[in-house]
């Protein structure tokens, strides 16, 4: 059993943070037969990862910190809201110490769809009445219900949403609304509201990979609803470990500490 | 379903539930239909909330911040870790700001086996090679590899320790180490060290209702193993709620706050 491990995935962040170097995660030939491998379409159960290509530049890989490679329609407000930001990371960061990056000081959770930038993997735990992707980043789970149940109007606003979904032949709809306004979208400052509207189209495509359509829409941000493209691949030896932010492991204090794997 | 047809069925199952001899859930007649609720005792699945007897005065209910009403038998080291604890909660409480309980000021995981002593439910998962739980409060999991492995030995001390678990008849067993040593095993203080060992007995004894027996073992902090017992009732129309402790919202600004409305 391999362990994917938070000092791991802190060194993996500096990877991409400071270094082209590029670890291979491209598809030898090889593992051709292993697509072929049968597969039930409907069983998207299995600890997954992201799947881009990396042996690229570092600013080609704009899935390190956003969600498309170019930039989101933005309203007025919405370009007003990425402007004030100062990302840590990505082409236009700041100075650590000047970062507003809400996830940078303290444990705030990174919420959704930001999760998915977060270069940790996921598992996906299938029931009869739920499909849960359960992110090894501090515990953020995506628990989309797919008994039929309509979103609960009556829920405060949530850091993650409310997520019901529902199958289209081999493709799991899952319709997301409900969400606080404390976070941002990705991780170089793009705004959402509480108007945020996320529609995932995910399917798994063949045994091993899984691909996310996400539609993004928030009339207050931007002007038209716009996509973004995850690919993900299986780890079947992967086993999702344990990785909470608590206040002395928030990412300033790992910084603090010259970026020492964190153990805990 | 056609209406004839079900009704059939419905005969049928009375006609077998009255002649089968592993019908074994009989409780008062009132209840007989809810409690013969066919189950599979190797499926644990749905969202569980503890019960407790409601009728009881408040100084009495020690399943708010304890597993048992008796002291667990401590070592000296663990009585000197007990002694110099503050909680703000239970039967010795400290004013809140003189309270260094590890979750009080800040988002410090309630870790295992405390969390089952926060009041919110559990949702129980059965996934390929593992039984998860995942706990309301702050969002744990408590997953449990069912696949035959062994613990893994190359782990770092967790909040949560390294579960695996087996079957023995219709009892689920896991087998909890490898825990570090930054929580209280309740909500007074109790200690526990990096020894810590968890055995965990999951039953359940009807359709709606799942017994837990928790053994706790650690060499440094008590004398001999100690057990507990929880007791958790079917909730199938809850859902589990989102429940994150961030920096603006940990029990300490709650407190300074008064509400508890924002999450």
């Amino acid at each position: 059993m391999k362990l994917y491990r938070w000092g791991a995935a802190i060194a993996f962040v500096m990877v991409f943070r400071f270094s082209p170097a590029a670890s291979a995660q491209t598809k030898p030939p090889a593992e051709a037969s292993k697509a072929a491998t049968s597969f039930d379409p409907h069983d998207l159960s299995g600890v997954w990862f992201d799947d881009h290509p990396r042996p690229m530049t570092v600013m080609q890989r704009y899935w390190a910190y956003k969600f498309t490679e170019g930039e989101p329609p933005m309203t007025a407000w919405g370009q007003a809201q990425f402007d004030a930001a100062k990302p840590s990371f990505g082409p236009h960061a700041f100075p650590l110490a000047e970062t507003n990056d809400p996830v940078y000081h303290t444990c705030t959770p990174l919420g959704f769809p930001r999760i998915f930038l977060y270069p940790l993997p996921f598992q996906i735990a299938q029931t009869p009445g739920e499909v849960i992707l359960l992110f090894e980043y501090d515990s953020h789970r995506h628990q989309i219900y797919t008994d039929g149940r309509a979103h609960d109007t009556s829920l405060g606003p949530l850091w993650m949403g409310d997520s019901v979904g529902h199958w289209e032949g081999d493709t799991l709809v899952a319709d997301t609304v409900n969400f606080n306004d404390k976070t941002w979208l990705d991780r170089t400052g793009h705004p959402h509201s509480v108007s945020l509207h996320v529609v995932e189209r995910i399917r798994r495509v063949d045994h091993d990979h899984l691909v996310d359509d996400l539609t993004i829409e928030d009339p207050k941000a931007y002007t038209k609803p716009w996509t973004a493209h995850l690919p993900f691949i299986l780890k079947s030896n992967w086993t999702i470990a344990e990785a909470f932010c608590e206040d002395e492991q928030s990412f300033e204090a790992i910084d603090d500490k010259a970026a020492a794997p964190a153990k805990k | 379903m056609r209406s004839f047809l079900r009704g059939i069925l419905v005969v049928l199952a009375v006609i077998l539930s009255c002649f089968s001899t592993a019908f074994a859930q009989t409780k008062k007649p009132a209840e007989a239909s809810a409690a013969a609720s066919s189950f599979d005792p190797h499926d644990l699945s749905g969202i569980w909330n503890q019960s407790h007897p409601t009728n009881l005065p408040v100084v009495q209910r020690y399943w708010n911040y304890e597993f048992n009403k008796e002291e667990p038998p401590m070592t000296p080291w663990g009585q000197a870790q007990f002694d110099a604890a503050k909680s703000s909660f239970g039967r010795h409480t400290y004013p809140l700001a003189e309270s260094n309980d590890p979750l009080y000021h800040s988002c410090t995981p309630p870790g295992l086996p405390r969390v089952y002593l926060h009041p919110f439910p559990m949702e129980i998962l059965h996934v390929p090679g593992e039984i998860i739980i995942l706990f309301e409060y702050d969002s744990l999991r408590h997953p449990i590899f069912v696949d035959g492995r062994g613990h893994d030995e190359a782990l770092e001390p967790l909040w949560m320790g390294d579960s695996i678990g087996h079957w023995d008849g219709d009892t689920l067993v896991a087998d909890t180490k490898n825990f570090n040593d930054k929580t209280w095993v309740d909500r007074v203080g109790h200690p526990h060290s990096d020894q810590l060992h968890l055995v965990e007995r999951f039953k359940r004894v009807d359709h709606d209702h799942l017994t837990v027996d928790i053994t706790i073992e650690d060499a440094k902090a008590y004398t001999k193993p100690w057990a507990a017992h929880l007791d958790f009732v079917l909730r199938p129309a809850w859902t589990l709620s989102e429940q994150f402790c961030e920096d603006e919202h940990s029990f300490e600004d709650f407190d300074k706050s008064g509400t508890v409305s924002a999450k």
